[in-house]
C-alpha cells in the first residue's frame, strides 16, 4: 500500500486512535493476570528461537520467526491454569480470507492466504463506549489528493463475490469455535526486500482484521450495509521476530459506501521491540571480548501486552 | 449495479501467471507481448513467481530486454551493448564496462490520460527525486489518480510538490508554475522549457539533458518557435506539450571527473593514444545558424491566390 496505515483507514473508514483500549491496558496493569517469574520465561524462548534451534551459528528469520511465536503462544496457553474458558480457543493456520465491500461505488476486495488466525468461542465484547462510537461521525477521512485512495491496488475481474473465512469452504455453521479473535502476521522472509516494513505491515494487519470482521458481520447480520448495535471486535499482531504492531479495531458499522455516519475505530501500538539485539557470537574486537553473546534490551512490557490481547475477551 | 472491474488485494495471495513472462508483481493474465520467442532464457524464467515488495534481478542477459509492453515504475534489469551492433561488431568505439545499471522506465509522454479517464487537465503529486544511472538529468516519481509513473525533474522539484498537465488552449496565457506541462500555445512568449515534443502526442524527445532549457521565441498563426539549447531555432504545432522550467541537476557540467577510474565507471573506454595531425575537421567554426528547423506541414501557398 502506497500510503500505508493512511490510505487503509480511508479504504475501510476508519478512525485511527493511538495506543491500547483502556480495557487493555487495564488487563496489563492487573498483576493477577501475570504469569510467575514471566520475564525469565519469554528471555528463555528467546534465546530458543534465536539461539538453540539450528545446528548453524544463528538461525535464519524464516527458522526462529515462527518459533518464537509458538513458544510465547504457549505461554500465554499456561494462563488457561487459572482461567479455564481460554482453553476454547483454536488456531487456524493457512486460513484463507476473502470479503467484499463496495465503497464509493468501488468494490474492494481482500484475499488471501496469510497469517494465522484463532478463533473463539465467545465474541469480544466491544471495546469502545457509544459515545466514542458517536464521536466518530465528526471525524473527516482524510483525502489524498491528487492520488486516489485506490492506488497500488490490484484490479481484478470480479466473478463471484466470496464472504468467506476458513480454509477452502467456510467454516461450516454451528462451528463451535466460530468468532474470530486475533489474528497474527509473522514476517518470515530472509531478504529484507520480501519483507513488509512496520508501516506496510500495519496496513495489511488493518486490512485483514476488517476484512475477517466484515465477513463475520455479514454472516451474523446479513449483508445489508448498517451500523451494528453490536460491534464486532478482532484483534491483530504482526511480528517480524523483533518489532511488534499490536492493533485492535472494531467494527461499527457495515455501511460504507458513504464516507459519512459512523467510523469504524482502530487502536494500534506500533514498534514495541521485544529485544534490541541477539547476539549469536561475542563480538570481540582486539581480542577482547566486548559484547558476550545474549539477549540485550529485553523489554517485558511487549510481551505483557501480547498477554494483555491474548487474554482479553475472557477476562 | 456494482462496477465489473473490481480492485482486489492480495498481500499473501500468490497469484500463478499464466504466462511465462517478466512478472514483478503477480501479474494480470493479459499482460503478455507479442512476438516473443517460445524458449526464454533461465533468467527470466525464475523471476515468474515472486512475492510482493520484491525486486528484479541486477541484471538480464535477455536480448529482448527493451520489449515490455506493460509500463511499471520498478527498474529493470539491462542488458549492456559495449559499443556493439546487431551484427556484433564494434559500431562505436570507446564503450564498454562500468557499473551495472537498472533501467527505470520514464514516460516522457505528459499528458498520458489514465485508462478511463476524461481527457481533462490533471494534477499530479512528486513523491520523490532522486539519481537516475541512465541519463544526466534526475527523475521523479509522480503519482496521480491511481498510477505512479515516472518523469524527468525539472529544477527546484521537491517531493510533495503539485503539479499540472493541461491540453487547453485558452486564449490568455497560462501563468505556468515550474514542473507543469502545458501546450505550447498556451505558454507566454519568453518562458524557459524542456521535454519539447516535435509533433503532438509524439513524447518529449527534445531538451532532456541536465540544466538544458529552451526559450518560446515567439507564436505564429497556429504554430510556435522555440530556441533549443544549441541556438537552434524550432518550428512546432501550438499543440506540443511542453514542461516548465529547466531540467534537473543543473551542476551537471560543473562536475569534475576528478580520475580515469570514475570515466570507466560510467562505462567509457579510453581513447587511442597515436598521436594524429588534425584536418580541416578541428578547429573553432563561425558560421550562421542553419535554417530554421519546421516540423509543421503548412499547405503550399501559390502566388496566383
Amino acid at each position: 500500500l502506497f500510503q500505508g496505515v493512511r490510505q487503509a483507514q480511508w479504504l475501510t473508514k476508519t478512525k485511527l486512535v493511538e495506543g491500547l483500549p483502556p480495557p487493555v491496558l487495564s488487563i496489563i496493569d492487573n498483576p493477577a493476570h501475570q504469569l510467575e517469574d514471566h520475564e525469565e520465561r519469554v528471555q528463555r524462548a528467546i534465546s530458543h528461537a534465536r539461539f538453540w534451534e539450528t545446528t548453524e551459528v544463528a538461525p535464519r528469520r524464516e527458522h526462529y520467526c515462527p518459533v518464537l511465536f509458538e513458544d510465547l503462544i504457549h505461554l500465554c496457553r499456561l494462563m488457561s491454569v487459572k482461567y479455564p474458558s481460554l482453553t476454547k480457543r483454536m488456531l487456524a493456520r493457512n486460513y484463507r480470507i476473502s470479503a467484499t465491500w463496495e465503497r464509493e461505488s468501488i468494490l474492494l476486495q481482500v484475499r488471501g492466504q496469510n497469517g494465522i488466525l484463532m478463533n473463539s468461542m465467545a465474541p469480544i465484547p466491544p471495546v469502545a463506549s457509544k459515545e466514542e462510537i458517536l464521536a466518530t461521525e465528526e471525524h473527516v477521512l482524510e483525502t489524498f489528493y491528487p492520488i486516489s485512495p485506490t492506488i497500488d491496488l490490484q484490479e481484478v475481474n470480479v466473478y463471484k463475490e466470496l464472504d468467506d473465512t476458513g480454509k477452502s469452504s467456510r467454516f461450516r455453521d454451528g462451528y463451535p469455535y466460530s468468532y474470530p479473535h486475533t489474528v497474527f502476521f509473522l514476517e518470515s522472509a530472509n531478504i529484507r526486500p520480501n519483507r513488509f516494513r512496520p508501516e506496510q505491515l500495519r496496513a495489511k494487519m488493518l486490512m485483514f482484521a476488517f476484512g475477517n470482521a466484515l465477513a463475520k458481520a455479514k454472516v451474523l447480520y446479513g449483508n445489508d450495509p448498517k451500523v451494528l448495535e453490536q460491534p464486532i471486535v478482532v484483534q491483530s499482531i504482526g511480528t517480524d521476530g523483533q518489532l511488534f504492531q499490536f492493533m485492535v479495531f472494531q467494527l461499527n458499522t457495515t455501511d460504507l459506501v458513504s464516507s459519512d455516519g459512523i467510523k469504524n475505530l482502530v487502536w494500534i501500538d506500533s514498534d514495541q521491540n521485544l529485544y534490541e539485539k541477539a547476539q549469536c557470537i561475542p563480538e570481540i574486537k582486539k581480542r577482547v571480548v566486548t559484547k558476550p553473546a545474549g539477549i540485550y534490551g529485553f523489554q517485558p512490557d511487549t510481551f505483557k501486552k501480547f498477554l494483555a490481547l491474548y487474554l482479553h475477551g475472557t477476562v | 449495479v456494482m462496477m465489473a472491474a473490481g480492485l482486489c488485494r492480495a498481500f499473501g495471495a500468490l497469484l500463478l501467471s499464466a504466462a511465462p513472462r517478466h512478472s514483478r508483481l503477480p501479474a494480470l493474465p493479459c499482460a503478455s507481448p507479442l512476438g516473443l520467442p517460445p524458449c526464454l532464457p533461465g533468467a527470466v524464467l525464475a523471476a515468474v513467481r515472486r512475492g510482493l515488495g520484491c525486486s528484479v534481478p541486477r541484471c538480464t542477459t535477455d536480448p529482448l530486454w527493451k520489449c515490455r509492453v506493460k509500463y511499471t515504475v520498478r527498474p529493470i534489469g539491462m542488458k549492456k551493448t559495449g559499443g556493439r551492433d546487431h551484427t556484433g561488431r564494434i559500431r562505436v568505439r570507446g564503450i564498454g564496462g562500468g557499473h551495472k545499471r537498472r533501467y527505470r522506465m520514464i514516460d516522457f509522454q505528459r499528458l498520458r490520460y489514465e485508462e478511463g479517464a476524461p481527457p481533462q487537465p490533471f494534477t499530479e503529486k512528486v513523491i520523490n527525486v532522486r539519481y537516475d544511472p541512465c541519463r544526466s538529468a534526475d527523475i521523479a516519481l509522480v503519482a496521480g489518480g491511481n498510477r505512479k509513473r515516472w518523469i524527468i525533474a525539472t529544477e527546484n522539484m521537491q517531493p510533495g510538490d503539485i503539479i499540472k498537465n493541461s491540453s487547453h488552449i485558452g486564449r490568455m496565457a497560462v501563468s505556468a508554475n515550474e514542473g507543469d506541462a502545458y501546450p505550447l500555445g498556451a505558454l507566454p512568449v519568453g518562458t524557459l522549457i524542456c521535454n519539447l515534443e516535435s509533433h503532438p502526442g509524439k513524447g518529449a524527445q527534445y531538451i532532456r539533458a541536465a540544466g538544458t532549457c529552451g526559450v518560446l521565441l515567439r507564436k505564429v498563426n497556429g504554430t510556435a518557435i522555440v530556441q533549443l539549447p544549441s541556438k537552434r531555432h524550432m518550428q512546432v504545432l501550438e499543440t506540443c506539450v511542453a514542461t516548465v522550467g529547466r531540467v534537473s541537476n543543473v551542476d551537471h557540467n560543473k562536475r569534475v571527473i576528478g580520475k580515469a577510474g570514475r570515466n570507466r565507471w560510467l562505462g567509457k573506454r579510453p581513447h587511442t593514444g597515436l598521436w594524429h595531425r588534425k584536418g580541416g575537421w578541428a578547429g573553432r567554426k563561425i558560421k550562421p545558424l542553419p535554417p530554421m528547423k519546421s516540423y509543421v506541414n503548412l499547405p503550399r501557398v501559390t502566388a496566383q491566390e
